[in-house]
């Protein structure tokens, strides 16, 4: 069973009645996610998807034993809905939606680290361990069960890493993206320690991107700390100086967040580093990982 | 979004930040006017963004109304690394006994605001952090906390500094600072501080920042936010609400995603040259992949095109419609190639398939582009 994501999680869905909440409910459940409710304060006493909808969180947390949470709130709502979640004792929260303010994030993350909640986001697809249950944005169809941990920056290349992995037979354990934004609420090193330590994990794929320095942190944790194989790949190599590529995170400022200082510290941890996410398929199957 | 030096400047003097006499100019009239009510001699900014502005010829001082004259008349209307100065600050010429640095950003690492203080100011910090580390001083602030004056004079004394000057420097600080969290910014820098020889401290240039993602709430109008774009094709993808970056090339690119979209990117740029790069996050509709088609044609000479969307969060078959009828509606012949996965994947293949799109229907973009250039190829 992994350890972030297991039968006994028991997910609730905040933001359930908007227009995005309740398809990816629908999505989850379809996947066999233990979804067990939604929050969106004002709408209590409504159905979705035929799971009840709770005012607040604390409600949520009471009448279900929720002990997760995905949120689908809208960017400018989302610090008052995570310091509640926070608040109602939920140890687990994956924060999907882009926009919100760094000032928000910050504080956000720093609550988090306070009260020893494990929280991934923003801007994140979430997380998805293949046959088990997702919370999030994942496309379901791309992703096998095996052994393969795959940490990434963007939900797309994340799926992209899934599908050609699933496409050589090697399958995935847990499946999580970080968020992409400036400020993020786990750091990848903190991510990486709960790899290393999982059962179910035998090798680490990082797909990340220019920008920040989430990477070369990393890379000083892999080095000294990780035994397990760690391959990683970075998007951006031709992105203009100065330019936001999308994310608000993947930004090179000056002699900082570049492809080449990312390459050379994982190159210096003994990362496997790869030139195209195709070259996947041979680092798994060359280290035996299926 | 980074401000003009003359907008930061503004918002800084409302905080209490003491900076020169200054105005901004658009012409070499109103540049005259404003040097004869500041007094010669001035400082010329262009007001452009660009870093190593100085070095770059954007900066120069004039005695006199005739100095001033044909300074200007150079400058305004002239191209500043590709950036067209249209505006000129006019700004008080002040003597200088030091310059300091004092700048705040947002650590990515720690997610807290960190301060960073030097003795050597006016130089690029990034340098100075390598040949003179002892010479700056930094400090983390706890996210949502305020920064007293204690904390602003106990980081300055790392610098051995003292007396009237230690409290008048923490004073700026805690006054940046504030600056800093009540616009939502990601960057306050002053960079010099002035002492002048009388002690008096004055910021001599002032960078601003701000979030994005927070721009809707902060107090005051921001004006024009769209035109501060100079690339048209930028500006275009910003107002049909994607991320375009211009390239040299002469591949168009949509993808649904930054990471896949700057993949793409990459292993285009490996055997033929990107045009762009354009990404749609989670909105697609079918509208929008008509808007964004209708964005890469803008670009003169694309000969090719490539589509790469995931179906996680976005309808992708409804973003294939839209694609279709743009190819059908202004008669496309260029080679397009679609990669189209995840949830609906099989309608989505068949529409694209119906308008004439190449589809691939396997994960890796490699093979994407390897089916791009075999048409490229027999074409």
């Amino acid at each position: 069973m992994s350890i972030f994501l297991d039968k006994d999680t028991r997910v609730i869905v905040q933001g359930i009645t908007g227009k995005i909440g309740s398809v990816q409910t629908k999505w989850m459940l379809d996947y066999h996610t233990n979804v067990v409710g939604g929050v969106t304060p004002g709408k209590g006493g409504a159905k979705v998807e035929g799971l009840p909808v709770f005012d607040s969180v604390e409600q949520a947390v009471q009448e279900t034993g929720a002990n997760a949470s995905v949120f689908f709130v809208p960017a400018p709502f989302v610090l008052d809905a995570f310091y509640e979640t926070v608040d109602a004792g939920i140890p687990f929260i994956v924060v999907v939606p882009e926009h919100i303010p760094v000032h928000d994030v910050m504080k956000m993350r720093a609550y988090a680290h306070e009260k020893n909640v494990f929280a991934l986001g923003p801007t994140t697809p979430g997380i998805l361990v293949p046959g088990v249950g997702k919370m999030g944005i994942m496309p379901a169809s791309l992703f096998v069960p095996g052994r393969v941990g795959i940490i990434s920056r963007s939900g797309t290349l994340s799926y992209e890493f899934a599908g050609i992995l699933s496409e050589v037979d090697v399958g995935q354990s847990t499946v999580l993206g970080m968020g992409a934004d400036p400020v993020v609420l786990t750091n990848l090193s903190e991510i990486l320690e709960k790899f290393e330590s999982d059962g179910d994990t035998d090798g680490v794929v990082i797909v990340g991107e220019v920008g920040g320095e989430q990477e070369e942190r990393a890379a000083e944790f892999i080095r000294d700390n990780m035994k397990k194989p760690v391959a990683s790949y970075i998007a951006g190599r031709f992105a203009p100086q100065g330019k936001r590529m999308g994310h608000a995170g993947a930004i090179v400022r000056g002699s900082s967040g570049t492809f080449e200082g990312k390459q050379k510290a994982m190159d210096n941890a003994g990362v496997t580093m790869l030139a195209s996410p195709i070259d996947v398929a041979d680092w798994a199957r060359g280290n035996n990982l299926r | 979004m980074r401000l003009q030096e003359y907008e930061a400047a503004d918002i800084f003097e409302k905080a209490g930040i003491p900076v020169p006499r200054r105005r901004v100019v658009e012409t070499t009239g109103e540049a005259l006017s404003a040097a004869g009510e500041i007094g010669y001699p001035v400082v010329i900014k262009a007001q452009v963004l660009v870093g190593g502005r100085g070095l770059a010829g954007g900066i120069k001082t004039a005695k006199s109304p005739y100095e001033l004259e044909t300074q200007t008349d150079a400058l305004l209307g002239s191209d500043i690394r590709g950036l067209p100065v249209n505006k000129i600050l006019i700004s008080q010429q002040i003597e200088i006994e030091k310059e300091l640095y004092i700048g705040i950003t947002v650590d990515g690492f720690t997610g807290k605001p960190v301060i960073v203080i030097s003795t050597e100011g006016g130089v690029n910090i990034e340098k100075t952090a390598r040949t003179a580390p002892d010479k700056i001083a930094s400090v983390h602030v706890e996210p949502g906390r305020n920064f007293y004056p204690y904390q602003a004079r106990t980081l300055f004394r790392k610098l051995k500094m003292s007396n009237r000057l230690l409290v008048s420097c923490a004073d700026i600080l805690v006054r940046l600072y504030k600056v800093f969290v009540q616009n939502e910014a990601l960057i306050a820098e002053i960079n010099p501080l002035v002492v002048q020889p009388n002690g008096g401290l004055l910021a001599v240039d002032a960078v601003l920042e701000i979030d994005n993602s927070a721009i809707s709430r902060i107090k005051y109008s921001i004006p024009d936010f769209l035109g501060r774009i100079d690339n048209p094709l930028e500006r275009r993808g910003k107002e049909i609400g994607v991320t375009y970056v211009d390239l040299d090339g002469d591949i168009g690119l949509i993808s649904s995603g930054a990471g896949l979209g700057m993949a793409s990117m990459d292993i285009i740029g490996e055997r033929l040259r990107p045009a762009n790069f354009m990404e749609t996050g989670g909105g697609i509709t079918e509208k929008l992949l008509y808007k964004c088609m209708e964005l890469l044609m803008m670009k003169k000479g694309v000969r090719a095109a490539f589509i790469n969307i995931y179906g996680g969060i976005n309808p992708i078959h409804e973003g294939a419609k839209g694609v279709v009828r743009y190819i059908r509606e202004h008669d496309i012949k260029i080679p397009i190639v679609a990669k189209a996965l995840g949830n609906r994947q099989e309608e989505t293949w068949e529409i694209f398939r119906n308008g004439g799109v190449h589809v691939v229907t396997e994960a890796a973009t490699e093979k994407a582009i390897d089916r791009l250039c075999e048409l490229l190829e027999t074409n």
